[in-house]
């Protein structure tokens, strides 16, 4: 090696030491004490850049291993380096321990907290020190970490000063701890677990179908089948899928948000973590579980139920779910980042668009709209199919009536949700490209945001709720041996609630600061909503009346949907009156209201569903006991979740808090019960989410070993019992295509009431005489 | 503490007994139905005989179904009735109100503000005053600020308390008077929640609203934020002491 290079190579390496020392944080030590968060890294490198084995560190009076709560005197002590009798100083110290509170004895001791101990300016003119320290109740090991320096005396930090450190583990009587996971990892870790069950599943499925068929050969079509179908039975299959996965991670968001929520002031999940799991469960369960769900059945049925041989644009239909998982990837893009989008479900302006809102919320948006389009699309076809694809004889009177809630539903979606579409489209600008829409500053309007989000967001709701009401109309029906009691008046009333749901959305906005004259309007038309519903739910009690109750397991989710819905309604009640929405808006009253209708309605309903149809879609029964262990199980945890949040929201705990607090000395807020009540309700949350594998474990089960399911096991009337379970492709015989016959013939073709009134007026009175 | 303020105390009653009512009628009729109208075992008689590809034979029944749809609908005109008076309370005018105009201190008129509570007025009670105070909140991202304006130390004052180990705002109101505040906020949407009053209104950035702050008994609590902004929403608290 030249000489010019070693001098150059030393003068970089003394270039990038200087630098070093700059840039390396400066500790202000001497006299009044160190911090252990500055040190921690580089060590006391303003005394000396490296320590110093010179220096002897010893730490006397701490055991072996420690007894919990018990008190230890400690001395910090050292020999060694340039100290000496008669200097102006001694030295100095920094004491860590990773559990447990250090305490000072004298003033030679300061505190920087309860796990970390240095000296003081008195201390400076030591070279021992003597500390107390309580030792942990949580019984894991503790670590000790001591920085000591010893100074020369000329009251300088400098290279002559020597440092030192000692690290030391005291065990406890549990051994070493867990290490604190990140729920971000915890998160993304279970989706990647979730995703590997469900193809390690997919994959088993496939193997029972034909276990010699893994050879490529085999395996390609049958992806490539699965991937391009445009069978509405196989759509379904892929929604109904993913609506179940995503129902399991929108849970293991839940069950996290509830860890959080055991006990007062957890830091389980920081306070930002917590508002984008929140944000993504509210997403997830409404768009990436509910809907799909909800779609899953309608691609399976409404064709079969209305003799069609698929949906109008079988196409366009494959284009709708598949925009489905990759704007589920979108939405979830911000949690692998570690920046999870943090609005609320609700995005509302101008936080939306500040820069305080997580980088994540950008693609949640993207993903969004890309819902968007896929439910306009959907909605769309639905409605096409249903306006001219249904079979001979069957009126739109003669639809039966899970179709026509899938109508109500559609039609309440492609009216509403482009509004939703132009919001997030504005948002998704302002983000990305620095438009105005939103920006207070340049004249924006926050409430736009609430209204364009509410005029979409209410009968999104509906959306969700009215396809379950089809489903339970069916299932009682059916398990009564009934028809449905008034057909009539349950397609007006969903027809009624599809008409209100656009006129009440501002009753989300009743402390918004719109103006009371439109708030009060939304008051009245908000207590409509309960008409409908009323003659819905006394409909399905009247068709019981005189009838045969088959207790089958979609019995029950439909009887336990009566209860948790009808539950959900009354407490809907308390809302549209203003004087105590003021109190009860935003609390956990709230809470309670909406996961009653939305799990108690929605999810109980398409519980219902699965059961009632599963043997159509996949040709096996469903095992009865297990479906009935689920029922008893999910129903009672269900109700010990959801029950005392009512309470807790009347008596002042805000919804969307990371945190609560109980009453102190000071100021009212929670009782102290409050927080038994939110153990219980954690404690309950865990026993839902898991009573509802044996769900899936049943299906699993019975895919493989269940009995063979006739076409028609409970004896409904609709066109979907017709063809065998599992239907072909086609699902019918096009050569001789269902008709449907009507029972009531002679009352179809008698005038109506109106038609005999009218005919009245027409025809004289006295023109039967002369005719005889 | 009450479960909810006295000016919706029997508003809340009266709608807890109705639901109790409609609860009962409605549980009392499916429990008997789902017992009463069961199969026995092994039967399964098809009471309508639904078959396959036939649209059913109609149930109904006019009567029964205008029923239905008619009584509900006295009830919920009548439960919108007894909603409405609160209201008055709720958005009473500034000028001339409930709660009368903002109070002339140097009147010789003055004494008090004389917020009152009488259960009898009206539907289900109202407040009403002499006149008001004003004061102003303000909010941003994670702190309320409060402004007492020219008021007196006595009828209101804003300073720092600690709850819940952290330093918050504190605001202290004097009982019996009815205060006017008039709020806005520095970034995005914020709401006070008085919690044991039992209002809140949204704080939206560019605009004022109004809140009615019906300070009646002596009482200390925390005032919670109930509109969601962002990372400290739950830590952007305050303590309210309504003092004799």
């Amino acid at each position: 090696m030249g000489r010019n290079m070693t001098i150059s190579r030393s003068m970089v390496a003394l270039l990038l030491i200087s630098i070093a020392m700059v840039v390396s944080p400066a500790v202000n030590s001497l006299p009044t004490g160190v911090n252990y968060d500055q040190i921690s890294a580089g060590g006391c490198n303003c005394h000396a850049a490296a320590p110093n084995a010179g220096v002897a560190v010893t730490l006397d009076g701490l055991p072996e291993e420690y007894n919990m709560s018990e008190t230890y005197q400690v001395t910090i002590s050292f020999t060694g380096g340039p100290s000496a009798e008669g200097n102006a100083n001694l030295g100095g110290f920094n004491l860590w321990a990773s559990g447990g509170e250090i305490t000072p004895l004298d003033a030679t001791v300061q505190s920087n907290g309860p796990s970390e101990v240095t000296h003081t300016e008195a201390g400076n003119d030591y070279t021992s020190w003597t500390i107390e320290w309580i030792a942990p109740s949580h019984g894991r090991d503790v670590d000790f970490v001591v920085h000591v320096n010893s100074v020369n005396g000329d009251g300088n930090a400098g290279p002559e000063d020597q440092w030192n450190k000692l690290t030391l583990k005291v065990a406890g009587s549990l051994g070493p701890g867990l290490e604190e996971a990140d729920p971000y990892k915890v998160l993304a870790t279970l989706i990647i677990i979730s995703g590997i069950l469900l193809t390690i599943t997919v994959l088993y499925g496939f193997y029972r179908t034909n276990p010699d068929a893994f050879d490529w050969e085999h395996l390609a079509p049958w992806l490539t089948e699965w991937l391009t179908s445009t069978d509405h039975k196989k759509i379904g299959t892929l929604y109904f899928v993913q609506g179940l996965f995503f129902l399991g991670i929108g849970g293991i968001l839940a069950m996290m948000i509830r860890i959080q929520l055991a006990v007062p002031g957890n830091d389980f999940i920081s306070q930002d973590q917590y508002n984008s799991f929140f944000t993504l469960h509210g997403t997830t369960m409404i768009f990436l579980a509910a809907m799909p769900l909800i779609n899953g059945f309608a691609n399976w049925m409404v064709p079969l139920q209305i003799g069609a041989p698929d949906l109008a644009m079988p196409r366009l239909n494959a284009l709708s779910f598949w925009l489905q998982p990759f704007a589920a990837l979108l939405i979830f893009t911000g949690v692998f980042t570690g920046e999870g989008a943090d609005t609320g479900w609700t995005g509302y302006a101008p936080y939306i668009v500040t820069e305080g809102a997580h980088t994540g919320v950008t693609m949640w948006v993207a993903g969004q709209i890309m819902l968007v389009a896929s439910s306009t699309l959907t909605g769309i076809n639905f409605l096409t199919t249903m306006a001219v694809m249904r079979a001979e004889g069957m009126g739109w009177m003669q639809m039966p009536l899970f179709t026509w809630s899938i109508l109500v539903a559609n039609l309440m979606l492609f009216l509403s949700i482009p509004a939703f579409g132009v919001g997030l489209i504005q948002v998704y600008l302002d983000r990305t490209i620095s438009t105005a829409f939103y920006d207070i500053s340049a004249g924006g309007d926050p409430l736009l945001w609430s209204h364009l989000f509410w005029y979409f967001g209410h009968p999104e709701v509906y959306v969700v709720i009215v396809p379950a009401f089809g489903v339970i109309s069916e299932v009682l029906a059916t398990s009564a041996r009934r028809s449905i009691f008034g057909y009539r008046s349950m397609v007006y009333a969903m027809a009624g609630i599809g008409i209100v749901a656009f006129i009440v959305y501002g009753h989300h906005m009743f402390t918004s600061g719109m103006s009371p004259s439109l708030r009060f309007v939304t008051m009245l038309t908000t207590m409509l909503v309960a008409v409908p519903t009323g003659i819905k739910i006394f409909n399905w009690l009247k068709t019981m009346h005189g009838g045969s109750l088959v207790y089958r397991t979609h019995t029950l989710w439909a009887l336990g949907f009566l209860v948790t819905f009808t539950l959900g309604g009354i407490s809907g009640m308390f809302f549209p009156s203003i004087a105590m929405d003021t109190h009860l808006h935003e609390t956990y009253f709230v809470v309670a209201h909406f996961h009653y209708v939305l799990v108690g309605g929605t999810v109980f309903g398409f519980f219902s569903a699965i059961y009632y149809w599963y043997p159509k879609m996949t040709g096996r029964m469903l095992d009865e006991r297990l479906g009935t262990l689920h029922f008893l199980t999910a129903f009672v945890t269900y109700n010990g979740i959801f029950w005392p949040m009512h309470r807790l929201g009347v008596v002042g705990m805000a919804r969307r808090h990371h945190t609560y607090f109980i009453t102190t000395d000071d100021f009212t807020n929670l009782p102290e019960w409050a927080a038994d009540w939110n153990l219980f309700i954690s404690v309950s949350a865990f026993l839902f989410f898991f009573s509802n594998f044996i769900m899936v474990a049943n299906m699993l089960i019975s895919l493989v070993r269940g009995e063979k399911a006739p076409a028609d096991p409970w004896g409904g009337w609709s066109f979907e019992w017709m063809t065998s379970s599992p239907p072909p492709t086609p699902s019918f015989d096009w050569n001789n295509p269902p008709v449907l016959k009507d029972a009531n013939e002679h009352i179809a073709h008698e005038p109506g009431r109106l038609g005999q009134w009218f005919n009245r007026l027409m025809v004289p009175e006295d023109h039967e005489e002369v005719s005889h | 503490m009450s479960l909810i303020t006295p000016l919706y105390d029997s508003l809340w009653n009266e709608y807890l007994v109705w639901s109790l009512l409609v609860a009962l009628f409605t549980f009392g009729w499916l429990y008997h139905h789902s017992f009463f109208y069961r199969s026995e075992d092994g039967e399964n008689p098809n009471i309508d005989n639904l078959e396959v590809g036939v649209f059913p034979v109609e149930n109904d029944d006019l009567k029964l179904e205008l029923a239905w749809t008619i009584v509900p609908f006295i009830l919920i005109v009548y439960l919108t009735y007894i909603s409405w008076a609160p209201l008055d309370n709720i958005w009473a005018s500034p000028d001339g109100g409930h709660f009368g105009d903002e109070c002339d201190y140097d009147s010789i008129d003055y004494y008090g503000s004389n917020l009152s509570f009488d259960p009898d007025a009206e539907l289900k009670g109202e407040y009403t005053a002499n006149c008001y105070h004003t004061i102003e909140i303000t909010a941003k991202q994670w702190v309320w600020s409060f402004d007492c304006g020219t008021l007196e130390a006595e009828l209101c004052e804003s300073g720092f308390t600690e709850a819940d180990g952290r330093a918050v705002p504190h605001l202290s109101l004097q009982a019996g008077n009815a205060y006017l505040a008039y709020m806005t906020s520095e970034d995005v949407t914020h709401a006070p929640w008085f919690v044991s009053l039992g209002v809140k209104e949204d704080v939206l950035p560019g605009q004022t609203t109004t809140v009615w702050i019906l300070a009646e008994d002596v009482e200390d609590f925390l005032l919670l934020c109930t509109e969601y902004c962002g990372d400290d929403h739950a830590y952007m608290m305050a303590g309210v002491t309504i003092h004799a």
